[in-house]
């Protein structure tokens, strides 16, 4: 049941690193900042400019 | 313990064995896709646990002392210390592909044995090998990409060399997988709804995470993917309807059209609003998808209808010509060696490792996963009666045009199929016709379809079920593809103003909105005039696009073994250098055998040349049977080709000799075997459980 758990628990961590949710919250920490759709927007832009510079895989 | 250990891993490596040997050496029976399975698993595990530990341990030495960038340069964002299993996910992500979904189910054409073959032995022993040591170097040079550590490592010709080589790849690609998405969808007004729906749902995503609900992304993808389940199943509805259907059955040329215009817009609208949230979306799909496709095979355990090898072994294939040598080994590309892997394991991955030691699960063992995602898409290929899998398969112009004309080509082949069966099979998934529908994609899909269909507990409904995995499939497709076209173009457009902005600064400058306009047109009109040309081919583009984005994958991964032979020889001299130039040699001698006959074979079917002499020869003779200039057209694209064929070989030749002169130097003692990797510094992550 245990082990179950911790599946399940690091799906849903795989799912929100995926998501970009849990780069946020990262952020949020280190720089000391609240949760806020500017600070979002803020994040996004320079997230996206380093992720669409490089190429996709085929 | 030991001894335990020991008898388990013996057996493993026997089980690998005996499943190859057997679907290897015995035929005239249908062997069923559980051989299939078990092989590749067993094949995998004993790759990994011996070949792949030993690279690591023996070759490379990863070091779980040593900080990797994520700890030493930790900012919270790009470098930050991740768990094994999550990192493996998002790097699988990254790395799985059309290409390993599509390029099995062509070589398919050639039986199921060379493929799976292959798709094993390449992956085991030259894939997953250059994954492993892209990653180890990109990681101890603080995540540098291909090119930097190719400009640093081998010499400025061979670093230019490779950025040239890679945009060219990259106009390639998307050309290529463009052309796939065009032939599923043509004249398919059920898959072009869908597809179009998922334009606005993408725009929806965008808006709702910019202003209404800002980061909740998993909830907006769940929105996102429950919309596109209602664009599936409204796209039943659209096809049905008299008013409705004829504005989304569009011809191979429309659609094409719509697709370069897509990529544009793409390529120039804010990231936000369109190429981000499609991502998202693309990427659960494709993981989600890869998951039920291989939990639907170990479910039905379907049997391979397909022979181990049929009749086009010879080089007369209606898929694509050639003989098993070379072009088996190109058109599988992704799912054996992919050049590509090279440049996301030299990209965001390396920055997030936790301890080196995870290294080798996310370079050796995510390039298996993916290995194993080609063994499934072949086998849903083989799983269709071999008569359906070539008449959808089979370009018009090879076969005929009409159903009639094609099914009596196909049964002629030995492969019986009637026109009504297709006919019936095109009415249960909800198509006009499945004949000729080339490029993999439709193939793949029916494959999926009838194995979700077939026995799992998603085959609920019979004939509504099949038409709704077949189109299911068809999205999953055509979904991430196009995110691959519209962040290809982006990137594409980015190396174009890198190279541009030498001969012009301004036109280097990112933010310059006519430099970004022009690049983004240029790229766009690149990959578009290769696309248009394949729709135009009357052997369906296929025939000659997929080849040349073979080649021109292998090569980009003969560059990344160049590099990685390189820092072997630095690490080692010429101890283990044999572990890279196996696969480099061999892949110089696919891809450089490949490339010489599509340019110069004298079957106008292989060779570009050959093809330009022919349909010239026939102009002059009046027998073209299209117009002159239809006709010039494809003698000024056959030549084309040829052309690009050349420069790709030309390119990787530089490199090749560039590195030579390199490795004999280090060897002889003239050139300075010197790293450029970061300094050591001691761990505070090593004793904690990542």
């Amino acid at each position: 049941m245990n082990r179950l758990r911790r599946m399940g628990k690091l799906a849903w961590a795989l799912l929100r690193e995926l998501a970009d949710e849990s780069a946020y919250q990262r952020r949020l920490r280190a720089q000391g900042r609240r949760d806020s759709p500017e600070e979002w927007r803020r994040f996004t832009e320079e997230r996206y400019q380093a992720r669409f510079t490089r190429s996709k895989c085929c | 313990m030991k001894l335990l250990r020991s008898f388990f891993w013996a057996a493993i490596a026997f089980a690998a064995a005996v499943c190859l040997g057997g679907i290897a050496i015995f035929r005239g029976e249908r062997i069923n896709s559980a051989w299939l399975v078990v092989a590749a698993g067993c094949a995998y595990a004993t790759g990994y646990r011996f070949y792949g530990k030993f690279i690591a341990t023996r070759v490379l030495a990863l070091d779980d002392q040593r900080a990797t960038p994520a700890e030493r340069l930790r900012n919270g964002q790009d470098f930050e210390p991740t768990n094994k299993w999550i990192l493996f996910g998002h790097h699988f992500a990254a790395i799985a592909g059309p290409g390993p979904l599509v390029g099995p189910v062509l070589a398919a054409q050639f039986g199921y044995l060379p493929g799976t073959l292959w798709i094993v032995i390449g992956a085991v022993l030259g894939g997953a090998v250059q994954d492993l040591i892209i990653l180890f170097a990109s990681m101890r040079r603080d995540g540098k990409s291909l090119g930097q550590m190719a400009r640093e490592e081998i010499g400025k010709a061979g670093g230019f060399a490779a950025t040239v080589t890679v945009l060219l790849i990259t106009i390639i690609m998307l050309a290529v997988m463009a052309l796939v998405v065009v032939n599923a969808l043509r004249g398919s007004p059920w898959g072009t709804f869908t597809i179009a729906a998922t334009m606005p749902i993408a725009v929806f995503m965008g808006l709702y995470l910019r202003y209404w609900r800002p980061a909740k992304v998993l909830e907006c993808s769940a929105i996102g993917f429950a919309l596109l389940v209602a664009a599936i199943l409204g796209g039943r509805a659209v096809a049905q309807s008299a008013s409705l259907a004829p504005w989304f059955t569009l011809s191979a040329l429309a659609l094409a059209g719509a697709v370069i215009v897509y990529g544009f817009l793409a390529s120039a609208l804010p990231v936000w609003l369109l190429l981000a949230p499609r991502d998202y979306l693309s990427t659960f799909v494709k993981l989600g998808v890869v998951l039920m496709l291989a939990a639907g095979i170990a479910l039905v355990r379907p049997q391979l209808q397909l022979p181990a090898f049929t009749r086009f072994v010879d080089g007369t294939g209606p898929i694509f010509a050639g003989k098993i040598f070379p072009f088996c080994f190109i058109t599988i590309a992704c799912g054996a060696v992919s050049g590509f892997h090279s440049l996301i394991a030299s990209g965001t991955t390396p920055k997030m490792i936790a301890k080196e030691g995870h290294a080798l699960p996310l370079g050796y063992g995510a390039m298996l996963a993916e290995s194993f995602v080609a063994m499934m898409a072949l086998i849903a290929a083989c799983t269709l009666q071999p008569g359906v899998y070539f008449a959808v398969n089979s370009p018009a112009g090879l076969v005929g045009a009409t159903p009639q004309a094609a099914a009596a080509a196909i049964s002629s082949w030995g492969f019986p199929v009637s026109a009504a069966g297709m006919a019936d099979l095109a009415r249960d998934v909800g198509e006009k016709t499945l004949f000729a529908r080339t490029g993999g994609a439709p193939s793949l899909a029916l494959g999926m379809a009838h194995i979700f269909a077939g026995g799992t507990p998603f085959g609920a409904g019979g004939r509504l079920a099949i038409g709704f995995w077949y189109h299911f499939a068809i999205m999953f497709e055509a979904l991430f593809i196009l995110t691959i076209i519209d962040a290809g173009t982006r990137v594409g457009r980015f190396m174009l103003q890198d190279l541009l902005g030498h001969a012009w600064k301004p036109l280097g400058r990112t933010s310059w909105m006519p430099g970004v306009t022009a690049a983004s047109a240029a790229m766009v009109m690149a990959w578009g005039y290769f696309l248009i040309q394949g729709v135009r081919d009357p052997l369906g583009g296929i025939n000659s696009l997929w080849p040349l984005f073979g080649i021109a994958n292998q090569l980009l991964a003969a560059i990344a073994l160049c590099l990685a032979t390189t820092i072997l020889v630095k690490m080692h001299g010429l101890k283990f250098v044999w572990i890279t130039c196996a696969p480099l040699g061999w892949l110089v001698t696919v891809t450089f055998t490949a490339a010489w006959q599509k340019i110069f074979s004298p079957a106008p079917a292989i060779g570009f040349l050959a093809q330009a002499a022919h349909l010239e020869a026939s102009l002059r003779a009046g027998a073209a049977g299209s117009p002159a200039a239809a006709v010039e057209a494809l003698i000024f694209n056959a030549r084309l080709d040829a052309a690009v064929c050349g420069i790709l070989l030309l390119l990787v030749a530089v490199i090749l000799v560039d590195s030579l002169r390199l490795w004999i130097g280090i060897l002889r003692g003239v050139r300075e075997p010197r790293l450029r990797e970061s300094p050591f510094v001691v761990s505070r992550l090593h004793m904690e459980e990542l």
